[in-house]
């Protein structure tokens, strides 16, 4: 889940590294502007954007509440398809399942399409660790292999490398020097990886979907990799998490009109692949040998858990990360996690079952909820994150200042006249700091605030003390309600009595 | 296959079988309820009423299909019937110096009498002989002939499914892919084409099924667009009736 | 009716111009505030960073102050969503549950109560200014309040109205993530200050305090003349010299 002594450095520190990287910061910048502005503008050209979001997070919701179900049988199912199934309880399991898969085979060469799973379970350290190549073959997963990197975001892995980075990185590769030039690079990465591609022993997917009816699996792609991983190795290992289950196929419709939109903004992507067990006896090509193994890693944990058992429902778009201002600024990698983002800080807590290690990352966001708005499935994150703090508060993880903070908080606005009390003391005690209303002090927890800012200082009266004033001289000139206005406040509370009268919102 | 393998992959069926109980008991268990053994009643499925209402006359079909598969750098052409096809074809080939084609091994593509019209391409026929390294075939071929077996407008996508005559390679290996669309295949929605596969049931499912909306792309080097990355960077529709 | 005023923190101590400008606009079409003082704060700055017990203690003013009000009006977007918390925090107190539920029903942010409870539209105010609007991320996400402050400052006279360039884009306040995460939260006020002078507005009108009081520390740190004002404020100022 993690890159090697990330959990030593906080997510403060590690944003302070993404804030100071103009290009990072630039990068991620255009990246998520773009995303954002496609999904906007294919989901408006849609239409009933609403309407849809509300589906997929039925369906979604329908699924996982009977995954005992569905996921059976998609199992039961697969295994007529001839697919060989396994289950992985654990991320270290399911990396041994695909080795002795490979070992098996013995394989020398893997090429892998596009799959969070298996970067979560750290697949490629444990292939190459038993001397099996493992080449990445999404342009972006190969950029940042060559270059040792995890993806920065789940959907454009190398936004945070410039072209001449990349081309650095591949002419390493070709031997000789590449042009940063795009169409220059991805020819290179096109020749190079056809070889690859052809000469593979096995092929290795994630999975977008799996259609628990007919036991198939699909994918979604631009590149053409999936399909190339898929079709021209003799074994194909996939990987998925239990809880991509979706009933049929007419339900993927709705899956393929809210993904593609909401993770780049476009109608559908170029490939969309549903593959239905290994080729068959008769076919020239498609592997001979298919393997799914279903990975757990922490996704049951929310079970049964109503806090968090609508983070299944995730299909892995995007959409939160490109929509998230704190994600803009500071990146992927700040994240720590396989996953970023607004996702990510939820996913990677919740799945590691330990908020503890993982408490920071929840603290990185202003809870504006632009992520349940753009989450096509309708996934309350902003929520999440609130009670993932609170947990990590009730088992005692609390930080300790902060903890005599909100104790100190509490007791102040107990009640009203320790509240007026503790205004009266503020307004006195200001006096030494207060320039001009204002209060520039970089002192204590003002420090961080007075470095971007200048504080504010108490007013010289609180509206409390001087609401007697105010109410009185009011008394003075009493208007009288226009009659309209009474007949549609009386109306709301007769609606109200009657039990309806929820105020739009 | 040899016995050893076969022997470890039953062994390995074994376990996961015993693993599939107590994998689906614990969900059932956290869910805190019993198995669910039937198929629950699903109270949304598929797309919305609304949605499923759509359906749209075969010009505006056609001319949705031919928008959005140009709009992603595909080409549109229309022909009226299979011999206007293969002149398209046959132009291209001379145009782009084609040296291999490989085509599906359907009567519909056998019709297009493509090795009488490019006597001096050659042109491989998927899987019509044991012995040849097909998947090489599609790799050294500059262009690739399939049919769609559905297409979509709204999306502006084909779908090709994959058997013993029409390989998943042929329209992913080579440089150029062309599709011919009969405009009777061509329908308003998704939905209407997955629909299909719900209906015919598992056991009558190909192995591999593509919807094809352009050619490939990525956009992961700086935001730039680039075409062409591991699939066709060339692809034609030929929209047919 | 006992229509009564939530007057939050933040405006009662920094702010209570805000509050006065709510209660004479409003007590000029005839509907007086009153306002019950065991209110003190809703909770939130606990609520967010996961202490629950303590928000509790500060939703409990609340819940007490308004129980036998018929209307409650806020000026905050994010005050008034806390609210939508209060059954979630006191599913195990029944008695705090009912007041809970009943304030609910009955709480609105300043704009939804002129433009949906009142039906008022028009002020009658004159404010010839150039103005560009922030929507706070909790009003308008979690709330809804979208159209009711536009159509707002739309009736207003001689206002020139300039959108804010990804206005939605939340400012950095967030509560206690100005404090606990400095940085990242004052990239994203020095964002949304750097797109409030692409539109060369004077003034910045906003419906929460907190918000405003974030913008307004940036600007002044970085001497930007842009005005900050609540709308209530811009209101009954365009009201005085209407």
């Amino acid at each position: 889940m993690s890159q090697p002594g990330v959990m030593d450095v906080t997510v403060k520190e590690r944003a302070e590294l993404a804030l100071n990287d103009d290009f990072l910061r630039k990068a991620v910048k255009f990246t998520t502007e773009r995303l954002r502005n496609g999904k906007k503008s294919a989901s408006e050209e849609h239409g009933n954007w609403e309407e849809w979001r509300e589906r997929g997070r039925q369906i979604r919701l329908h699924t996982i509440a009977h995954l005992d179900y569905y996921l059976n049988e998609f199992v039961n199912n697969a295994r007529a398809n001839g697919v060989h199934i396994h289950f992985a309880d654990t991320s270290v399991e399911a990396a041994a399942i695909a080795l002795d898969i490979a070992a098996h085979k013995q394989a020398s060469t893997v090429v892998k399409s596009k799959s969070m799973v298996s970067e979560e379970v750290h697949l490629n350290h444990v292939l190459e660790s038993a001397g099996i190549e493992a080449i990445e073959t999404d342009l972006g997963e190969y950029i940042i292999q060559l270059a040792g990197e995890a993806p920065s975001h789940i959907v454009i892995p190398a936004i945070h490398k410039n072209r001449y980075q990349i081309a650095d990185l591949l002419s390493k590769e070709a031997g000789e020097i590449l042009e940063p030039d795009t169409t220059v690079l991805a020819g290179f990465v096109r020749k190079k990886l056809r070889e690859k591609f052809l000469e593979a022993d096995i092929g290795m997917t994630g999975c977008n979907f799996a259609i628990a009816e007919t036991g198939s699996m699909v994918l979604f792609e631009n590149e053409g990799n999936a399909r190339m991983v898929s079709t021209v190795p003799k074994t194909q290992i996939t990987l998925m998490g239990m809880e991509r289950i979706i009933p049929s196929w007419t339900d993927l419709e709705v899956m393929a009109t809210l993904l593609p939109r909401s993770a780049t903004g476009q109608k559908l992507t170029m490939y969309m692949s549903g593959i239905t067990g290994p080729r068959r006896t008769e076919d020239g090509d498609g592997p001979d040998e298919m393997h799914i193994i279903i990975v757990d890693n922490g996704r049951s944990l929310q079970l049964g858990d109503p806090e968090f058992q609508e983070l299944l429902n995730c299909i892995r778009c995007g959409a939160c990360l490109n929509a998230c201002p704190v994600y803009r600024h500071i990146g992927g990698h700040a994240y720590g996690g396989t996953y970023s983002g607004p996702i990510g800080a939820v996913l990677t807590p919740a799945l590691n079952g330990n908020i503890d290690e993982w408490n920071d990352i929840a603290g990185a966001s202003s809870l504006c909820g632009a992520c349940y708005e753009a989450c096509p499935v309708k996934i309350p994150l902003h929520d999440m994150l609130v009670y993932l703090r609170r947990r990590k508060v009730e088992e005692g993880h609390g930080n300790k200042l902060e903890s005599a903070g909100m104790k100190g908080f509490a007791a102040v606005v107990s009640n009203s006249k320790r509240f007026g009390a503790a205004i009266r003391l503020g307004q006195i005690g200001q006096k030494a700091v207060v320039r001009n209303n204002g209060i520039s002090l970089k002192l204590g927890p003002l420090k961080g605030w007075n470095s971007y800012r200048v504080a504010p200082s108490l007013a010289k009266r609180s509206f409390r003390q001087q609401w007697n004033k105010l109410d009185q001289e009011l008394n003075q000139d009493k208007k009288e309600m226009d009659s309209s206005v009474r007949d549609r406040m009386e109306q709301i509370l007769r609606e109200r009595e009657g039990g309806g009268g929820q105020h739009e919102h | 296959m040899n016995t050893e393998h076969q022997e470890w992959l039953e062994q390995l069926e074994k376990k996961s079988r015993a693993k599939q109980e107590h994998v689906m008991n614990d969900i059932a268990s956290k869910l805190r309820r019993p198995r669910q053994t039937h198929a629950p009643t699903q109270p949304f499925r598929g797309a919305p009423a609304f949605w499923t209402d759509l359906e749209w006359d075969i010009d505006k079909r056609i001319q949705a299909f031919t928008d959005n598969f140009v709009s992603v750098g595909a080409h549109i052409a229309r022909v009226r019937d299979i011999g206007e096809a293969s002149d398209f074809i046959a132009n291209k080939s001379h145009e782009l110096s084609a040296k291999y084609i490989i085509r599906q091994n359907e009567q519909a593509l056998t019709d297009l009498g493509l090795e009488e019209q490019l006597p001096d391409v050659q042109i491989s026929v998927w899987n019509s002989q044991a012995e040849e390294n097909w998947k090489a075939r599609a790799a050294e071929a500059d262009i690739g002939v399939v049919m769609a077996d559905y297409a979509t407008a709204y999306t502006g996508s084909v779908t090709v499914l994959s058997s013993p005559e029409k390989g998943r390679s042929v329209s992913l290996l080579p440089t150029v892919l062309i599709i011919i669309i009969p405009i009777e295949r061509l329908y308003t929605r998704l939905g209407e084409t997955l629909d299909r596969f719900d209906e015919a049931g598992r056991e009558n499912l190909p192995a591999g099924i593509h919807f094809i909306s352009g050619p490939s792309r990525s956009s992961d080097i700086e935001n730039d667009l680039t075409i062409g990355v591991h699939g066709p960077g060339i692809v034609y529709g030929l929209i047919m009736g | 009716m006992k229509v009564s005023l939530f007057i939050t923190c933040l405006s009662d101590a920094i702010y209570p111009r805000v509050g006065e400008a709510m209660v004479r606009l409003l007590a000029a079409h005839g509907v007086r505030l009153d306002f019950p003082p065991v209110q003190t704060c809703c909770g939130q700055p606990s609520y967010n960073s996961g202490y629950w017990d303590e928000t509790r203690v500060a939703a409990k003013t609340i819940l007490e102050a308004f129980d036998d009000s018929d209307f409650v009006v806020c000026p905050s977007g994010s005050c008034t969503y806390m609210i939508h918390h209060y059954p979630e925090l006191f599913v195990d107190e029944p008695v705090w549950l009912e007041k809970a539920k009943r304030l609910e029903a009955k709480a609105y942010e300043f704009t939804q109560f002129l433009v949906q409870v009142l039906g008022i539209t028009d002020l009658g105010a004159h404010f010839p200014h150039k103005v560009t609007y922030h929507p706070s991320c909790h009003g308008s996400r979690l709330l809804g309040v979208k159209d009711e402050p536009m159509v707002l400052l739309s009736a207003v006279k001689g206002l020139e109205f300039v959108p804010l360039p990804y206005g939605e884009d939340c400012c950095g306040f967030g509560g206690t993530f100005a404090i606990k995460m400095p940085d990242i939260s004052g990239a994203m006020v020095t964002e949304k200050v750097d797109h409030i002078k692409e539109t060369e507005a004077e003034v910045l009108v906003g419906l929460d305090m907190a918000c405003l009081m974030n913008i307004a520390g940036n600007l002044r740190y970085r001497n930007e003349p842009v005005r900050v004002m609540h709308l209530a404020e811009l209101l009954y100022e365009g009201v005085q010299t209407g």
